[in-house]
């Protein structure tokens, strides 16, 4: 009672998300906003998601689908026909690099974003800029090229934030990252200067 | 702002407020000698008599002139209404908030005109005339009363004196008073001393300008500087001419407005002061006119409009003591400028003076006068996103008001549908037809309390008298519906001995404190002959202010979900650990506080409860009849009312701990809304702000929440899904580093602030300790210090 123990999250029905969802309807109208499936990851509950964004479709709700990328082609493919957008994040270009950091290599991350592209879907990519891990020169210039030959032009950067520090230890967990600072906003700004005389709409946030 | 509006400017900043008994003196020496036979006339001629006598003052640099005191922030005082006593002067002199400083003069002369009031102020006319229940009521902060140290006012001044000066009104008077017919209207001889009393009251302040004028002649003539000399001898030529005519400029529109504004807070201590309304529509014409002549720039517009703004701060709220000063501590006196909303004709009202007039808030960020945003869905974004630009910045003004309610409001008052759009909202947030209608405010009532008597049958635990009546004992209810029914029973017998005392302080107004010039402001007090106080408006709505709809909900919504359909506690167990301030019950009190569902949350099992509550109070009071002519109506604002009703409340059923604040408006109560802002305004829009003459909305955020374009953006979306729901009014609190420490210092009663963090926004009281002192440090290079 006195919460000292908190429950996060709670099981729903596609019909109770849908009805949360809608008491917000007022403020999509209004703003032309919708809702944004995250996670964890999302599409590891396919089903429940295809469900969802078909509930949403036929109120006009607009969904977006907040995803790693690192989901078999054949449920992103059932879902990219229905979704109206894509937050997708990419971390590193370089494949090794993405194994050591994620535990997982990014040969389908990138090959199911090259998919998304030439279907033509509305994409924001979302780049986190972990210092000294994702914000280097070479990791940076390999996603510009390859958002360029995309044609992707759409761009989110996400400063490394210590917001979550908090959460371990009432997980029992330890935290890894410790000591680790936000990239100076200096930093960020130069970073958002480059990829917006390259042509991009970049947003820092978001 | 330039280097005459910023010295202005900061004299008005740097002066504490002081008391001043010129006033005082003067009305004592008046009253004395006066021998008139009907109260209007005499009441007219006081206001010759001050007008004729009282300091004129012309400060340094000023353009616009004219003060209630003697000078700026000199604070005059009305013992006619209210006689305080040498306990009174010391309270105001040192208190620690609100204070007034009083000098050994000033205690002189109080001293001197202390034994003539007794027994004639209206303030001791009033305890005199009240019965024992009702005492017994007040004295236990059921409600508070409005009109023991205050006159009515309530009301806002529409577009008469720029088309007509005093001398034509003057001519209107004339034609009422050949209309009369002696014969054979009964009320004849009483209508023609009231327009009497009006042409003397409109002679009175067109003297006082002349007053003005020869003062500002003397002053061009000793005057060795050439501009200065100048401007003194325009000064001289706009004094000369309103308000006694119509006013022809910009500039005589403005000055205009402030000697009748001087009038009518000269006259009386009206509540809300007095207020030009639209100004922002009136002065439209004029600007437009001087601005295609050739005769007015834009910046001299600005600086008139900023010299303007300059004399209302000049003007604190007269010294208010005891229950009043609690229910309304602060010196705004609540002159508050409409901006936007619609014409007359329904069409957009947003014009080249709204966005001047948005500047001048801006640059002046000044106490007084409040300000606020009239938005209709006609109004283009850009005059919203205006405001919002301001609002941001955190000093708290301008509210902002859905203009297309206000009008349904007034029409479903029965308001002619121009009557309607020409009306606004003025003080914290009424509803009137400006111009039109008396919309006088009575007293707040403390809903949270009724519930309190009705779960101890009738008794007060705080004093353990039995103010109310016997509705029975709670634990022998059998359902939430029984329960339900004894508040219904207890709420209408506080609300008939409220308006019980009601009915007797309005004829004590109509009766000896009549308000000529006021009156002749007013439609249509001169075409009845009937004076502001006693029915002469066209309109005349009488108020009762619910407070902590928010508080009372939750406590109601702990009892039907705990003890009513969980069965977690007996009521027998509930009402023990209120009796005791949940002494050795604090798994109770976290029970009630943490696991009970409540308003703010869009959810409906506590929100069809506040909707319930609504419709008691509206039931109770709307639609009764008040003394002259209108009727009773409800509005939901506390100003700062709820921390006094709260101080003498003891522990609620939402676990609310004994002499806590109350809700305040019609806001969650603090910490109970969990769910984000959306939910909160879901939740208030499912009270039926249609059947209200106003209900008020906080909502706080911080300053990093708003930044941006797309801060703004996101701003601009919420209010406007607001009022696509019918809300009447919103106003953003963003909060300063002094609020965050002190959340942090006790978070349980700032749950719902919310913080921008970094892309995203969360709970404060939900962030690390660290992550706390992190941005506070980051909020206090954003604040600034008013």
């Amino acid at each position: 009672m006195a919460e000292a123990r908190q429950v996060a999250g709670s099981w729903m029905t596609v019909e109770e998300a849908l009805a949360e969802i809608a008491k917000d309807q007022v403020f999509f109208d209004e703003s032309g906003g919708g809702v944004t499936l995250s996670g964890g990851e999302p599409l590891m509950q396919a089903a429940f998601v295809e469900a969802l964004l078909d509930a949403c479709h036929e109120r006009r709700i607009h969904v977006a689908i907040d995803t790693c990328g690192h989901v078999p082609r054949e449920k992103l493919q059932r879902i990219s026909r229905k979704a109206d957008l894509f937050l997708f994040d990419l971390k590193l270009i370089d494949s090794a690099l993405h194994k050591r950091y994620t535990g997982a290599s990014n040969e389908l991350i990138l090959s199911n974003l090259q998919f998304l592209a030439r279907e033509q879907k509305s994409i924001i990519v979302r780049v986190p800029l972990v210092p000294g891990v994702t914000d280097s020169r070479d990791n940076l210039e390999g996603i510009r090229n390859l958002l360029l030959r995309m044609g992707l032009r759409r761009v989110d950067l996400l400063p490394y934030h210590e917001i979550g520090v908090g959460k371990y230890p009432k997980l029992q967990m330890g935290y890894r990252l410790h000591g680790l600072k936000p990239p100076p906003s200096e930093e960020v700004q130069g970073i958002f200067q480059q990829l917006s005389e390259d042509g991009f709409a970049v947003r820092i946030g978001g | 702002m330039n280097d005459r509006v910023a010295k202005l400017r900061q004299e008005s900043l740097d002066l504490k407020p002081w008391l001043s008994v010129e006033r005082a003196a003067l009305m004592t020496e008046f009253y004395k000698s006066s021998t008139d036979i009907s109260a209007p006339i005499r009441r007219a001629r006081a206001l010759q008599y001050l007008m004729e006598h009282k300091t004129i003052y012309i400060g340094d640099g000023e353009l616009i002139v004219g003060e209630r005191g003697p000078l700026p922030k000199a604070t005059p005082t009305f013992p006619e209404l209210c006689c305080h006593s040498m306990e009174d002067l010391e309270v105001l002199d040192t208190r620690e908030k609100i204070s007034y400083s009083v000098d050994g003069e000033a205690r002189r002369v109080q001293r001197e005109i202390i034994p003539y009031w007794r027994g004639r102020s209206i303030r001791d006319m009033i305890f005199e005339e009240m019965s024992e229940e009702w005492k017994a009521a007040y004295e236990a902060g059921i409600y508070t009363e409005f009109m023991e140290q205050r006159a009515p006012g309530h009301t806002v001044l529409g577009d008469i004196i720029y088309r007509k000066g005093l001398l034509d009104l003057k001519g209107d008077i004339e034609r009422s008073l050949g209309g009369l017919d002696l014969l054979n209207d009964p009320e004849a001889y009483r209508k023609q001393q009231e327009l009497r009393a009006m042409a003397i009251a409109a002679d009175a302040v067109i003297r006082f300008a002349e007053r003005y004028a020869e003062k500002a002649g003397e002053l061009a003539e000793q005057e060795n500087d050439a501009a200065r000399r100048e401007e003194l001898r325009e000064i001289a030529k706009v004094c000369r001419r309103v308000p006694a005519h119509a006013p022809k400029s910009f500039r005589e529109a403005l000055q205009a407005y402030w000697f009748v504004h001087l009038g009518v807070v000269t006259e009386l201590n009206t509540w809300d002061s007095f207020c030009p309304g639209r100004l922002d529509q009136h002065l439209a014409p004029f600007y437009k006119k001087d601005i295609a002549a050739g005769t007015l720039t834009r910046e001299m517009a600005r600086e008139l409009l900023q010299c303007f703004w300059v004399k209302f701060n000049n003007q604190p709220a007269p010294p208010k003591v005891g229950v009043t000063a609690a229910e309304s501590g602060t010196y705004t006196d609540f002159a508050n400028i409409n901006n936007g909303g619609m014409m007359a004709d329904g069409s957009d009202g947003v014009n080249d003076v709204t966005y001047l007039i948005l500047d001048v808030i801006d640059e002046m960020r000044l106490l007084q006068p409040s300000s606020n945003l009239q938005l209709s869905k006609k109004n283009p974004d850009n005059f919203l996103k205006r405001g919002l630009e301001i609002v941001r910045k955190g000093w708290g003004q301008p509210s902002i008001f859905n203009a297309d309610m206000v009008v349904e409001e007034l029409l479903r008052q029965g308001k002619s549908i121009e009557d309607a759009r020409c009306g606004g909202t003025s003080g914290c947030v009424e509803t009137g037809a400006f111009g039109k209608e008396a919309y006088i405010l009575t007293g707040y009532f403390n809903l949270p309390k009724v519930l309190e008597i009705t779960l101890n049958n009738g008794v007060d635990p705080r004093s353990g008298k039995k103010i109310g009546i016997e509705t029975g004992d709670p634990r022998k209810f059998a359902s939430y519906d029984e329960l339900f029914a004894a508040f219904r029973r207890q709420l209408r017998h506080f609300v008939d001995i409220k308006v019980r005392g009601n009915n007797i302080i309005e004829r004590l107004y109509a009766e000896y404190m009549p308000a000529p010039f006021l009156s002749l402001l007013v439609d249509d007090c001169i075409a009845k002959g009937k004076d502001y106080n006693d029915g002469g408006p066209r309109y005349n709505s009488t108020y009762i202010m619910a407070v902590a709809p928010g508080t009372c909900t939750d406590s109601l919504s702990a009892i039907k979900f705990h003890v009513f359909e969980k069965n977690h506690l007996t009521m027998d167990e509930l009402l023990r650990a209120l009796g005791t301030n949940f002494k050795d019950a604090e798994k109770v009190r976290l029970l009630l506080w943490n696991k009970t569902p409540k308003f703010g949350n869009d959810d409906d099992y506590a929100d069809d409860i506040l909707k319930s509550v609504f419709d008691l109070f509206y039931d109770e009071v709307s639609g009764r009849k008040n003394t002259k002519g209108g009727t009773y109506r409800v509005n939901y604002l506390s100003t700062t009312c709820h921390v006094y009703f709260g101080s003498v409340t003891g522990a609620t059923p939402d676990g609310r701990k004994a002499w806590e604040p109350h809700s305040d408006g019609i806001s969650p109560a603090q910490g109970a809304d969990r769910k984000g802002p959306t939910a909160v305004i879901k939740s208030a829009a499912k009270l039926d702000h249609a059947r209200t003459g106003g209900t008020l909305l906080n909502q706080k955020f911080t300053p990093k929440l708003l930044e941006g374009q797309e801060g703004i953006d996101s701003l601009a979306h919420l209010v406007r899904s607001y009022f696509k729901l019918d809300g009447h009014h919103i106003q953003f609190n963003v909060v300063t580093a002094a609020t965050l420490r002190e959340a942090q210092a006790h978070p349980e009663q700032h749950r719902d602030l919310i913080v921008r963090v970094a892309g995203y926004s969360d709970y404060f009281c939900d962030l690390t300790k660290a992550l706390q002192d992190e941005i506070i440090a980051r909020t206090e290079q954003q604040s600034f210090a008013l």
